[in-house]
């Protein structure tokens, strides 16, 4: 029987964590082919409708990834995240999702390793919960939506 | 040319080829005949790559192109280019990051051609979401604002004006100087401080392109590099531009207060300027001291006045100025650690911080150079305890880095005219940079400067006896009388700096000194573009250091900003439907850059889209769904998750 493999879908700024996951490819750290990114500009462009659809459209992990605090490229971008996606965890348990399935992780350009840790140390910790199966509200928006 | 789009996969030589199989890619991207063309080519960045790319994109003539290479911070504008050679909108060039994200991390073949077929197809359905985004540029504004008139500023000033463009000069007291003016002479050279300076200001008055506005505090900039609007509250001064500052008005005033110019160590009247020779020449009027101002009958400076000069209905004035590019030098402020009782700063007795000093002994200083204690006497011994509030767990942490040398310039300043005073330095390890400084020290201690090396200067106390004398208790060595004790401060980042840092969106550093956009790569620069820093704001600097600053600040500004020339604006702008707008204004409050306003005409938010970043925090934030963030819209955004969950197939 094969293990299970979970997809895991990270959303990473522009500015710090695309360039750190540069990094990681540049110094060829390898880390999990679970992970796949979706680039924004800032991480506070990601609204929690994004996460949300992810986990919708069958990720089993969602992970977010801005700039250390004080760093972001435009002024607090990543602090607007931090606010948002701390509230966020703990509506994922009414969502009925486990909230280690959600991560929120600063990745500077130059750190390639962080990315390779953070990213692998998602996909092992996803990986026992085994396939997400969604009920509750984010299903029934689903169908709200038509 | 068609809807369609031409899939580019790029082999890099060996670094793709050899970790994903590509020939299975273009096999998978070819079923079903979705795609104009697929192609495997070398290397799509090479000159034979790029005519490669232009002559497929003709003859397909396809909207679109997706690029799976490597990362677009490496090239996705050599493929806009090369695309938009054939006739492509740049929006319509896409890429996947098959190499950084893929190639170089996966070590399974295997898994290394699913996921690039996973970046593949989020690209594709994320790309049939794009829309065409014309390219802006606009003119920009070469002129220059200047915020600070301290040597920073003025030096900022002159060589932007020098260059040809308009300056406009704030400055928040009523005349040009800052803290150079205060001195006498500048350590270690002995120059004289107001002989440097007194030029710089008749150039600044005399320059056809330098307006200067004083009594200005700036209450609001918004814009952008090339395209600023500062906002500055020019407080009303009573006196209009016909007085030539002749003084006469100042003995008739019956009003005396303490003067800040004096730090506090002497009176002015309440009509005055800071000192003769300031820049604006006029006087101004304080309308906290003034009796006329304060309803009372008082027509002293009226009288007096021979050019009739004096307008007691002036209002402030709201001055509005735009401009390309902003230089802060709005210089820090002496630390008066008047809270630690070790160091007696009382204000009685005869404990002067070093700027206090300077006071006491310049010509125009509250005792026109006299150094004499409170009592009028001149002092015959005098400590100089450096470090004082520094470097201490009650006071600074840091190091201001100016202050050793200044210590030493006491001894200098004091046998000038005090020859047989004996002045003694209390330190620790000495900050004593440049080669001209260890020279300077030596010739301290031979012409009699006494030094007191000390481990613990956090523990030394100084202890003012009845009768006027001072103790110094020293650990583990003998206590030190004097009769005049000198401070050696350091230097914080005030208040300024913060409501700047606020004003302008620049960072402050852990001290609160305005930060640098790098330390080492560009330390006049800020982290917005086209606000330049000098000066003192950014670290406690001497006249030398902070005129340096100016000429590479403006140097910087002059180098982009060219009259002619056209800036590119940002396309990836917010967007707000009106129709869907609630005016709740949480989008303007979570804004960075103040880029959001109200449309007069329907009173929903708006987006100045030449001051817009592109963030899309805004996007995130509207509760009602009416913000598009262009080219990273919800639609697309969510086409790419669905694209990297695409089923292994």
């Amino acid at each position: 029987m094969s293990v299970f493999e979970p997809d895991i879908v990270a959303f990473v700024c522009n500015w710090c964590s695309y360039g750190g996951a540069d990094s990681a490819g540049g110094l060829k750290l390898a880390y999990p082919a679970n992970v796949r990114l979706v680039r924004v500009m800032c991480s506070g462009r990601i609204d929690p409708e994004h996460v949300a659809t992810a986990f919708r459209e069958g990720a089993d992990g969602v992970m977010v990834m801005g700039c250390h605090p004080g760093d972001c490229h435009y002024r607090n971008g990543n602090h607007k995240a931090l606010r948002r996606f701390r509230l966020f965890e703990r509506m994922l348990v009414q969502m009925g999702i486990a909230p280690e399935r959600f991560a929120l992780e600063w990745v500077a350009a130059g750190e390639g390793k962080k990315f390779q840790e953070v990213t692998t140390a998602m996909t092992e910790r996803v990986r026992p919960l085994g396939p997400l199966a969604i009920h509750g509200n984010v299903a029934s928006k689903e169908v709200s939506r038509g | 040319m068609s809807e369609g789009t031409v899939l580019f996969l790029c082999r890099c030589g060996t670094n793709v080829a050899d970790f994903v199989d590509l020939e299975a890619v273009k096999a998978w991207a070819d079923k079903g005949g979705l795609l104009d063309r697929v192609c495997i080519h070398d290397f799509l960045c090479a000159p034979a790559g790029k005519a490669f790319v232009e002559e497929t994109l003709k003859e397909t003539g396809s909207r679109r192109a997706v690029m799976a290479a490597c990362s677009p911070k490496l090239h996705q504008k050599t493929f806009e280019e090369c695309a938009g050679a054939a006739g492509l909108n740049p929006a319509q060039v896409s890429m996947a990051n098959i190499r950084e994200q893929c190639a170089w991390v996966t070590p399974d073949k295997g898994e290394a051609t699913i996921k690039t077929q996973q970046l593949i197809q989020a690209a594709l359905e994320r790309s049939r979401l794009h829309r065409d985004l014309a390219p802006q540029r606009m003119e920009c504004n070469t002129d220059f604002v200047v915020i600070g008139g301290g040597i920073a500023g003025i030096e900022a000033a002159l060589q932007a004006a020098e260059a040809g463009r308009k300056v406009t000069l704030f400055e928040k007291d009523i005349s040009l100087g800052g803290e150079m003016i205060k001195v006498e002479e500048l350590a270690p050279s002995a120059e004289c401080s107001p002989c440097l300076l007194a030029p710089r200001l008749s150039q600044v008055r005399e320059h056809a392109n330098i307006t200067v506005v004083t009594g200005a505090e700036v209450t609001d900039v918004i814009g952008f590099f090339g395209n600023f609007t500062v906002t500055a509250r020019k407080k009303a001064r009573y006196v209009t531009d016909d007085c030539i500052g002749c003084e006469a008005c100042f003995e008739p005033c019956p009003v005396e207060v303490q003067s800040d110019f004096h730090l506090g160590l002497g009176k002015r009247k309440a009509i005055r300027n800071l000192f003769p020779g300031s820049v604006p020449a006029a006087a101004a009027i304080d309308p906290q001291a003034c009796l006329r101002l304060k309803g009372e009958e008082c027509t002293a400076c009226v009288d007096n006045c021979p050019f009739m000069a004096l307008d007691f209905e002036q209002k402030d004035e709201i001055v509005e100025v735009h401009c390309g590019a902003v230089v802060v030098a709005v210089g820090a402020e002496v630390h008066v650690p008047a809270d630690l009782p070790r160091l007696s700063l009382d204000g009685k007795s005869d404990v002067f911080t070093y700027a206090e000093f300077e006071r006491l002994t310049c010509s125009n200083g509250p005792t026109q150079a006299a150094l004499v204690k409170r009592d009028g006497t001149a002092p015959e011994r005098i400590a100089v305890l450096h470090c004082a509030g520094s470097l201490c767990p009650d006071g600074l942490d840091y190091c201001s880095g100016v202050c050793c040398v200044n210590a030493f310039m006491v001894g200098e300043t004091v046998r000038k005219q005090l020859p047989e005073a004996i002045v003694t330095n209390i330190h620790d390890r000495l900050n004593l940079p440049g080669l001209e400084t260890e020279a300077f020290l030596r010739k301290q201690l031979e012409e009699g400067t006494r030094k007191i090396e000390c481990h613990a200067l956090d523990k030394v106390r100084v202890q003012p006896q009845p009768g006027g004398e001072i103790r110094i208790a020293i650990p583990g060595q003998d206590d030190l009388t004097v009769d005049m004790v000198v401070l050696s401060t350091g230097f914080v980042a005030g208040a300024r700096a913060r409501e700047l840092s606020v004003l302008l969106n620049v960072e402050q550093d852990s001290r609160g000194f305005l930060k640098s956009d790098h330390p080492i790569l560009n330390k006049t620069g800020s982290v917005i573009d086209g606000v330049s820093l000098a000066g003192s704001c950014l670290q406690p600097s001497h006249g030398s250091q902070s005129i340096t600053m100016a000429q590479s600040a403006v140097g910087r500004a002059l180098s982009r900003l060219v009259p002619g020339r056209t800036i590119e604006l940002e396309t990836m702008v917010s967007r707000i439907d009106p129709a869907r707008c609630s005016a709740c204004r949480m989008c303007a409050a979570t804004c960075p850059y103040k880029a959001i306003g109200i449309d007069p005409a329907s009173g929903r938010s708006l987006v100045n889209e030449a001051v817009c970043r592109g963030c899309g925090t805004c996007a995130a934030t509207c509760p009602s769904g009416a913000i598009t963030a262009v080219h990273f819209t919800d639609e697309q955004l969510i086409a790419e998750v669905k694209g990297v969950l695409h089923e292994r197939v």
